[in-house]
């Protein structure tokens, strides 16, 4: 190879190597000061250098939290890290970073559905105190009093909220006016729409869940059931309620629902479900709030101007919904060997009324009156949709419980069980999860 | 070589090895006898471990589908790999452009391949193939959902990449077949195909043995490409086993590590009875030399 050959590939390999440096450095930040904003983080930093680790999954809905925190937090030789991860992972790394007497991280994003057995475990530290002393510096008297009682456990609260995420249905504006329809308040009404458009010709699968096998189904049989008014055990008599014909019920109304959904919808999360919504293939689906901004940007579909928002409906017209509600927050854990005050001021000024106001309209925040139709293009259907909601189940069991049943309701949904031998297979898990917990 | 410096040059070795492969090992049997959740000491169970992950159906299940799906991709790399190395060896100067752009797969991370190659196939992502087929044939594929086109997408995409690998040792034992005997065999009147048969094959052979080998290493512990391609694995019967340990270790009702190592602990077994006939070849012919 001659010398100036020899040079051209050197430089080429340097640039090539400078590209993925940069491309790596870039992928690794997702601190991004798009979504962070600068509050006031006023804790008593302790001598010499600190890492302060957070574990929060990336979402345009936790994202601005999470950058107001790193962004506004970090300074002198106070170091918050923030490093991304998707919720499965979040998942994982909660598990094994609260397991031994000291964990990776100083802060973790939480929500309603495991507080109750991470609290019940001691894993997590209690935050009454914490807000008593900072409450006034922080505004914290403007969290709304039910989400704090969602991440509460036993009177005590382990998780300060940050936003609240209820299931909303979006639905093509365009196409329901076209046929004439209204957004549908009951399962018989969604399943007679759904016809309607499919008779229409141009949408073959109208509705889109995200009925994910492995995972979003037990979320879709908990709203089903909770609409029917059931709640999956009883806390009294330590029983579950899976084989009642409530639950056999909730597993009909979601079969009856296959005709109008994609033949594959058992491989559909949420993110699967947006994408059918991006590209037109469905006129209907019911998501989680925190996943319905996207929806509107035009920048990630050209229906996005066609978009509106309702509540989800009742399963047989009853006043709760077929839904379900999560509120977020962050938590400390109780291994942490960082100042815990300091950890809760960190926190606290990421759910500030400023952080809070900047995560509009991706988040529902938690502080009370910041939601309105000007702020968010779905408030009313996220305000409906909180009026509705089944009662929640904060015990130590239900996460458990969650997990054991839901490759059985799969088997169900895609045919591979009977409702009859699925609930009583379900009803089996339950009993031996209550009675390993009494 | 002295006694001080054989420990210095293998000190280091020894050590690595006894931690990330040893201690591992030890963690794993000790746990499979054991009631384990994270961050707390187990409790012995003695075999309970093991009769559990015996009486459920979804561990012979998870068994018959990985070694089937071994013993098929093996096969079928061992001889797609075969004719591609044959194929590039036989090319002038566009070789090293050819065996570039077949080494493509090989570097692209599993699980971002099988994403990537998921998509072909998701109607919802653009499916290009389902598209396809379906225009040409009118038949609708829901490789997702349907056990036996799943299955074949699975296959499809281990063999996708894996194939770069095994063309690549193969090639590098053709490189190395005797041109005397290769003209001999020519002159002697052999056809191509007679001279791949009886000529280079069998001088081949350690190698081809040697790809079989880290093929079924390679396969038997499928994990990653079943997240994108197999949602709904449990349900189809296509859970692999590395899938399942993972599933029952980490998900189905909570942690459950002393199940999943003692179901480790049988597909170690596993692999070794499967290696044993190539090991027990490798053997013999190292020692004949």
């Amino acid at each position: 190879m001659s010398t100036s050959r020899r040079r051209t590939a050197a430089v080429a390999a340097v640039v090539a190597s400078l590209s993925l440096v940069a491309t790596g450095c870039g992928a690794g930040s997702k601190t991004s000061a798009e979504t962070a904003t600068k509050v006031e983080c006023d804790y008593t930093a302790p001598s010499g250098k600190t890492d302060v680790n957070v574990l929060a999954y990336n979402s345009s809905s936790v994202d601005p939290y999470t950058n107001t925190m790193v962004s506004s937090c970090t300074k002198g030789d106070v170091t918050v890290n923030h490093e991304p991860i998707d919720f499965a992972g979040q998942v994982q790394k909660t598990t094994a970073t609260l397991a031994g007497d000291s964990g990776t991280y100083d802060i973790i994003e939480t929500y309603s559905f495991v507080i109750p057995q991470l609290a019940a475990e001691g894993k997590l530290e209690p935050l009454d105190d914490f807000v008593e002393k900072h409450s006034e510096e922080y505004g914290l008297d403007a969290i709304n009093e039910n989400m704090s009682g969602a991440m509460t456990y036993d009177g005590k609260l382990y998780g300060l909220p940050m936003q609240a995420q209820m299931l909303i249905m979006a639905y093509r504006k365009d196409v329901f006016d076209e046929l004439g329809i209204a957004p549908p308040t009951t399962f018989d009404e969604m399943r007679d729409a759904a016809k309607k458009i499919q008779d229409a010709g141009d949408i073959k699968y109208p509705i889109a869940l995200p009925l994910l096998a492995s995972a979003d189904i037990v979320t879709a049989y908990d709203a089903a059931l909770g609409s029917l008014g059931m709640n999956l055990t009883d806390p009294d008599s330590m029983s579950a309620n899976l084989d009642t014909p409530e639950s056999a019920q909730a597993l009909e109304e979601l079969v009856s629902l296959k005709p109008f959904m994609d033949p594959q919808v058992t491989t559909f999360d949420q993110p699967a479900v947006q994408q059918q919504m991006y590209n037109g293939s469905a006129a209907m689906s019911i998501m989680f709030s925190g996943r319905m901004n996207d929806l509107t940007l035009e920048s990630n579909s050209q229906f996005a101007k066609d978009m509106a928002f309702a509540a989800p409906p009742s399963v047989d017209g009853g006043d709760i919904l077929y839904d379900t509600i999560s509120v977020d927050g962050w938590s400390i854990p109780a291994n942490t060997k960082n100042d815990k005050d300091m950890l809760f001021e960190m926190l606290a000024s990421s759910v500030s009324e400023k952080a809070s106001k900047a995560s509009l309209p991706a988040a529902y925040p938690a502080r009370d009156g910041m939601v309105t139709e000007s702020s968010m293009p779905f408030a009313t259907a996220a305000n409906e949709s909180i009026a509705g909601v089944p009662p929640s189940e904060p015990y130590p069991w239900t996460a458990s419980i969650s997990n054991a049943i839901t490759p059985m309701i799969a088997d169900v949904v895609v045919g591979k069980t009977s409702i009859e031998d699925g609930t009583q297979q379900m009803q089996a898990a339950a009993e031996k999860i209550l009675a390993e917990s009494k | 070589m002295r006694r001080r410096e054989f420990a210095m040059l293998a000190g280091p070795s020894i050590l690595v090895m006894a931690g990330l492969l040893l201690l591992p090992l030890y963690r794993t049997i000790q746990w499979s006898l054991q009631d384990v959740d994270y961050g707390s000491p187990g409790k012995f169970v003695g075999l309970d471990n093991y009769r559990q992950a015996f009486s459920d159906p979804r561990l012979a299940d998870a068994v018959v589908f990985t070694v089937t799906l071994t013993l098929l991709v093996t096969a079928v790399l061992v001889v797609v790999g075969y004719l591609l190395a044959a194929f590039v060896n036989s090319l002038g100067r566009s070789k090293p452009y050819v065996l570039g752009l077949l080494l493509v797969p090989y570097v692209i991370p599993h699980i971002v391949g099988a994403t990537m190659f998921s998509w072909l196939f998701n109607a919802n992502y653009g499916g290009v193939v389902t598209y396809a087929i379906e225009k040409m044939t009118g038949i609708q594929v829901l490789w997702m959902t349907d056990t036996w086109p799943n299955r074949i997408l699975i296959a499809l995409n281990i063999i996708w990449s894996m194939l770069p690998f095994a063309m690549l040792i193969i090639l590098a034992g053709l490189q190395g077949v005797s041109a005397e005997i290769l003209e001999a065999a020519k002159m002697d009147g052999a056809s191509p195909v007679r001279t791949h048969l009886s000529v280079i094959v069998p001088s081949i052979r350690g190698v081809l043995g040697f790809v079989a080998l880290i093929s079924i290493m390679d396969v038997v512990r499928t994990f990653d490409p079943l997240v994108p391609l197999s949602p709904q694995a449990v349900q189809l019967g296509n859970e692999s086993i590395m899938l399942y340990i993972y599933n029952v270790a980490f998900r189905d009702g909570g942690q459950d590590l002393g199940l999943g190592s003692a179901i480790n602990v049988l597909l170690i077994l596993l692999i070794i009875v499967l290696l044993y006939p190539f090991i027990r070849g490798l053997a013999k012919e190292a020692r004949m030399r």
